[in-house]
């Protein structure tokens, strides 16, 4: 063994011997990371002996090599060790609080009661409906006309509606986009018609000048009422998430509509028992359905010996208001903000 | 249409609960909305016989009664009643008795000791009717309880009657209904009228001027008769079915037309001038005084009932004031016509007058009912008033309408409910409603609709009936839900959630807000030569017209939370806005935001500031730039409502919106009392229409990238954005991003200039770039900004 080597032996085991009395002195990250810097950087000491490698006899160099990688791995690996234990001592605990408030991203929200139409728009869409749409301000032809509700009708007073100049109405119901999208498709047509509505009633709990209906409406070959029944009691369950609501259907009159019904799920507070919200009837009234009547295929040009339809509607705040358990609409158009932070 | 269990009983056997019968009814199609017991708020009363009754001695308007009360001794009671008179049956409330909160007690009135009170009908509760003591039937025995004689607890039932059906305006409608659903039989009360030799002097002729409107009139005249109050019985049924009792001429008008449906109208036969009855149209301008004294101007499409000299009656609306019925009147022409539903509803509209018979005329009467109502009528009269019929009715009909006639197939019954009856149970469920069945050569079966179901019409309309009778709750829940995908989805609803989606990403809340606005908070919103799109029947003047922004409702919202302590606000909204242009009316949707107020509240962490215009702007671009149209370039804001801190978007020369500053002056008219208030407003359908319709992938840079920063001193009025845009043009292929990341003002550089400094990022596809590339590239870029903005680069 050469002096040089030696030498060089003896000081590797210096800067070991250095860096182990060095090593608990870095008490925090940073000060750990200036310990490796001065030891393992670029400029640092282990490096410096590298250097001196070149001088080393050719034949002691791959031994002193060896030495010289095995020192820094062990620096490595020991101030990794210390830098992992510094994640875990709790030496800095005075300074570190976890019960601080935490910095929240900023928050939105969609609105709870167009969450629900998402919600009702999904599970149609799922059952192969086409979302539609048309205008909110409407002509009395496809608002009552086509509809078959004629112009001195007294069926026309079952809505109060608002008028415009110009024989237009602000739509009573999402139903005109079924008149519009038959105009514009040959059946089958399976459609529902989510959209904002306008009925001249003073608002109150349950009452609002400006709601959301969503329509739908299937037309085919042999479409009958059982289908209707099966179609309202799928999209009951599904919406309120509970395969033992019921549906029940009552004859009632509409004029695009013949059979014409109401349809009513059972309470889903009570499972149909009787409570405040059935008004201990079991039965939570929802809104009206029925086989699409002629007269209405007559204005869209469909051959009713060769089809039949059916089409339902429901009233979009009752079921957020049953959902959510509210029990005055107007919070719904409040936009207080109290209310949409809760959603 | 409300009536009581009692008269419904009258016509059909009801057996079920009062719970079960209400069931029934809502189960057919009768929607029961309300059922009360009817009350009976006393007791202690019993029926007494008038023995005697003597005038009081010392008061002219008391009279004094021997009354036998079924108590061996007759009682002395002391009454006002004008009409109490000996003979006659009353109840009596003898000491003790209670008469809601009023106990009956022994009283000396005026020196005479009563021992009990003589009660009307109005004190017990019972009708309206105050005029006299009640007057009970001979079955009433003296002494015995009063509720007995009324018989067992009584219901009003109010039902929900829908339009298309007039026939169950009717308590027989309502009665064949329960026995159709009961399979019970129906008992109609006959009416025919024996009259004695035509009285010619008695002879009232009709014409018909207008079949078109009044295609059958048919009426009667009485003499003989006696005005008087109704009985009981009647003023009772009348009360709870929610119309007072007036004398038994009116009251038996109102009777059968609540019995049978069809409204007829008694005149004063004396007063109509030349024994004759013309129906015409009204001429325009007309001038008519109806009973409740009120003037009308009429429209020439009115139909009227005239005699010979003037009208007396709007046809199948209201009587003339010239010729009502009075208390002197003792012959009557009672009218009983078929008017045509349009008409009468065309004439109620137009004159704002809605009765109980226009109502049932409007959806329709029965054109084949007219007699069966007269003589019902004229019966009732007979019995009641002590009339004599003066001559045969008269029935001018000129042209009958029959029953329809339709065919139905048993097949299309089953498809269309998706049920499997047979024939006999659709003809009984037919048979059970008076539509008589027969059987057709092609095996359908021929129908034919009695003339007081107008509703019924095609075969369709049987369908219902067969369904609604059959009961909904025995058709099944098919259960092949649809599961057939193969229809596209809607890429405007899916565009339009998209964007929901994405500024509730950015902090935003939605709101939904009312679209009706007021005046006052939409004029401002108006473009140029635009006009507010006006509801003609408002409910008030704060929701008459359509919103011209949807930046008015999230003004309003900002402002209610505002007044409730919540200062800073982000809301979006996206809706529907209209204005007039000339005459056409314009919808389109909008996308709206707005921040009000600052960042938040303080935290521990750090200090709100205050909205500004890079924060809209910021969700503008983003906005933008996640729906992937890319390019946009800003111009000036349209719009008075908007501040001067504000800007116009364009993509591809098309107007997308504005966003920034909202007007101080705006803001303020909405009570929100700060100048941070910032708006974006985009056209939902511009977005839609420029949106890509496919993603393509950009491919990751493999090269490292090449940094490299340059600090500028600009005059102050040169825009920054306009040096970026430079930047980019002259940067070469390679200059990938150019990013503000200093920008000063103040006293560190000269007066008139300012400081900006840019991070530029180079990158080559293919290789790694040398720092020479770079550098020739920047000087390019330093060049260009010399020449064209006068720019010198800082040293640092």
């Amino acid at each position: 063994m050469s002096e040089n080597l030696s030498r060089l032996l003896k000081e590797i085991a210096a800067l070991e011997k250095e860096f182990d009395l060095r090593l608990p002195e870095a008490t925090t990250a940073s000060e750990l990371e200036q310990l490796k810097n001065e030891f393992l950087g670029r400029k640092g000491k282990l490096q410096s002996l590298f250097a001196l490698l070149g001088r080393a006899e050719a034949d002691e160099r791959p031994h002193l090599g060896a030495e010289l990688n095995r020192l820094k791995e062990l620096l490595t690996s020991r101030s990794e060790e210390a830098a992992r234990s510094f994640q875990h001592r709790p030496k800095v605990i005075s300074m570190f609080d976890p019960t601080l408030p935490a910095k929240y991203p900023s928050i939105g929200s969609l609105h709870p009661m167009l969450q629900v139409m998402d919600e009702i728009k999904q599970i149609f869409s799922g059952m192969g409906f086409r979302i539609e749409e048309g205008p909110e301000i409407e002509s009395e032809y496809y608002n009552f006309t086509a509809l078959n509700i004629p112009e001195y009708h007294p069926s026309r007073d079952m809505q109060d509606s608002f008028f415009l100049e110009g024989r237009q109405v602000l739509r009573t119901h999402t139903s005109p986009v079924q008149i519009r999208t038959m105009e514009s498709q040959k059946p089958p047509v399976r459609m529902i018609a989510p959209g904002r509505c306008f009925r001249k009633d003073t608002p109150d709990a349950t009452h609002s000048p400006t709601f959301h209906q969503v329509e739908g409406l299937v037309v085919d070959r042999g479409v009958s009422f059982a289908d209707l029944k099966g179609i309202v009691l799928a999209f009951a369950q599904k919406i309120f998430d509970d395969k033992q609501v019921r549906v029940r259907f009552r004859p009632s009159f509409f004029p695009f509509t013949e059979p014409s019904a109401e349809y009513d799920f059972s309470c889903i507070f009570c499972k149909g028992k009787g409570c405040r919200f059935c008004k201990q009837s079991g039965w939570l009234e929802i809104s009206g359905a029925g086989m699409v009547d002629p007269a209405v295929f007559g204005f869209v040009d469909y051959d009713p010996d060769l089809y039949s339809g059916y089409a339902f509607g429901m009233g979009v705040e009752r079921i957020a208001l049953l959902k959510y358990q509210i029990n005055d609409i107007r919070i719904l158009f409040e936009n207080d903000l109290r209310f949409l932070e809760q959603f | 249409m409300k009536v009581t269990l009692s008269w419904l009983k009258e016509y059909v056997d009801i057996t079920l609960s009062i719970q079960e019968l209400a069931h029934t009814l809502t189960m057919s199609g009768l929607e029961v909305e309300s059922v009360e017991e009817v009350a009976r708020p006393f007791s202690g009363i019993v029926v007494s016989r008038i023995l005697s009754c003597e005038p009081h001695p010392r008061a002219d308007k008391l009279q004094v009664c021997q009354v036998d009360a079924g108590r061996g001794e007759p009682q002395r009671v002391v009454c006002g009643a004008p009409n109490a008179r000996a003979g006659m049956l009353a109840p009596l409330a003898l000491p003790g008795a209670r008469l809601g909160e009023l106990t009956v007690e022994l009283r000396e009135i005026r020196g005479l000791l009563s021992s009990g009170m003589l009660c009307s009908e109005v004190e017990l509760g019972l009708t309206e009717r105050g005029e006299g003591v009640m007057v009970l039937d001979e079955c009433a025995k003296p002494g015995q309880d009063l509720n007995e004689w009324l018989g067992g607890t009584d219901y009003v039932i109010d039902i929900f009657i829908t339009p298309n059906r007039p026939d169950c305006l009717s308590v027989i409608g309502l009665a064949r209904e329960i026995a159709a659903a009961t399979r019970v039989p129906l008992h109609i009360p006959a009416a025919s009228i024996k009259t004695s030799a035509a009285g010619e002097a008695h002879g009232i002729s009709v014409a018909i001027a207008t079949p078109d409107l009044c295609p059958r009139y048919s009426g009667r005249a009485l003499e003989n008769i006696r005005i008087a109050p109704s009985p009981f019985w009647m003023a009772y049924r009348l009360h709870h079915a929610g119309m007072r009792a007036i004398n038994n001429i009116v009251d038996i008008t109102n009777y059968s037309m609540l019995e049978n449906g069809h409204p007829l109208h008694a005149f004063d036969a004396s007063r109509i001038e030349g024994r004759r009855i013309l129906v015409r149209r009204a001429q325009a301008g007309e001038r008519f005084t109806t009973l409740d004294g009120k003037e009308h101007q009429l429209e020439a499409d009115t139909c009227l009932i005239c005699d010979g000299a003037r009208p007396v009656a709007l046809a199948g609306i209201m009587g003339g004031l010239n010729s009502e019925v009075e208390a002197e009147t003792r012959t009557l022409f009672l009218e009983s016509a078929y008017f045509e539903p349009t008409g009468i509803r065309k004439s109620s509209k137009r004159l704002g007058i809605s009765t109980e018979s226009s109502k049932r005329f409007e959806r329709g009467a029965d054109p084949n009912g007219t007699l069966y109502a007269l003589d019902r009528a004229a019966s009732l009269i007979m019995e009641l008033a002590g009339a004599r019929p003066a001559g045969e009715a008269v029935d001018v009909y000129p042209a009958p309408i029959a029953p329809a006639l339709i065919d139905l197939s048993l097949d299309h019954v089953n498809r269309l409910i998706g049920t499997e009856l047979t024939a006999a149970e659709a003809e009984r469920i037919l048979t059970s409603l008076e539509i008589a069945c027969g059987h057709t050569s092609t095996g359908s079966i021929s129908c034919k609709v009695p003339t007081f179901r107008p509703d019924l019409t095609r075969p369709v309309d049987l369908i219902e009936e067969i369904a609604r009778v059959y009961g909904f709750d025995r058709i099944p829940f098919a259960r092949t839900v649809i599961l057939d995908q193969s229809q596209t989805p809607n890429p405007r609803t899916a565009f339009q959630d998209e964007v929901r989606r994405l500024l509730a990403d950015y902090g935003l809340r939605e709101t939904l807000s009312l679209s009706l606005v007021s005046p006052q908070a939409a004029a401002p919103f108006l473009g140029e030569g635009c006009s507010l799109v006006e509801l003609l029947n408002p409910l008030s003047t704060e929701w008459s017209v359509f919103r011209t922004s949807l930046l008015i409702s999230l003004l309003q919202n900002a402002a209610y939370n505002r007044n409730r302590q919540m200062p800073n606000l982000r809301f979006f909204e996206i809706g529907s806005a209209a204005w007039k242009r000339g005459e056409a009316i314009e919808e389109k949707k909008q996308i709206a935001a707005l921040l009000v107020g600052e960042t938040g509240l303080p935290t521990w962490h750090s200090r709100p500031r205050r909205f500004d215009f890079y924060d809209i702007k910021g969700i503008a671009l983003a906005l933008l730039e996640a729906l992937g149209l890319k390019g946009a370039v800003m111009g000036s804001a349209a719009g008075s409502f908007w501040a001067c801190e504000s800007a116009g978007l364009y993509l591809q020369g098309k107007f997308l919106g504005c966003f920034g500053r909202l007007d101080d002056e705006l803001v303020q008219s909405f009570k929100i009392k700060t100048p941070d208030v910032f708006g974006l407003q985009l056209e939902f359908d511009t977005l839609y229409t420029l949106r890509p319709q496919v993603h393509r992938f950009e491919a990751i840079p493999r090269f490292p990238l090449v940094p490299f920063d340059i600090a500028l001193l600009l005059d102050s009025d040169t825009p920054v954005g306009d040096v970026e845009d430079a930047i980019r043009k002259t940067g070469g292929e390679h200059l990938v991003s150019v990013h503000l990341f200093d920008f000063y003002q103040g006293e560190q550089v000269p007066q008139g200039k300012k400081s900006v400094a840019f991070s530029l990022n180079f990158c080559s596809k293919e290789r790694t770039l040398g720092v020479e590339e770079v550098e020739r590239a920047v000087a390019t870029i330093l060049a260009q900004l010399a020449g064209q903005f006068g720019a010198v680069l800082r040293q640092r």
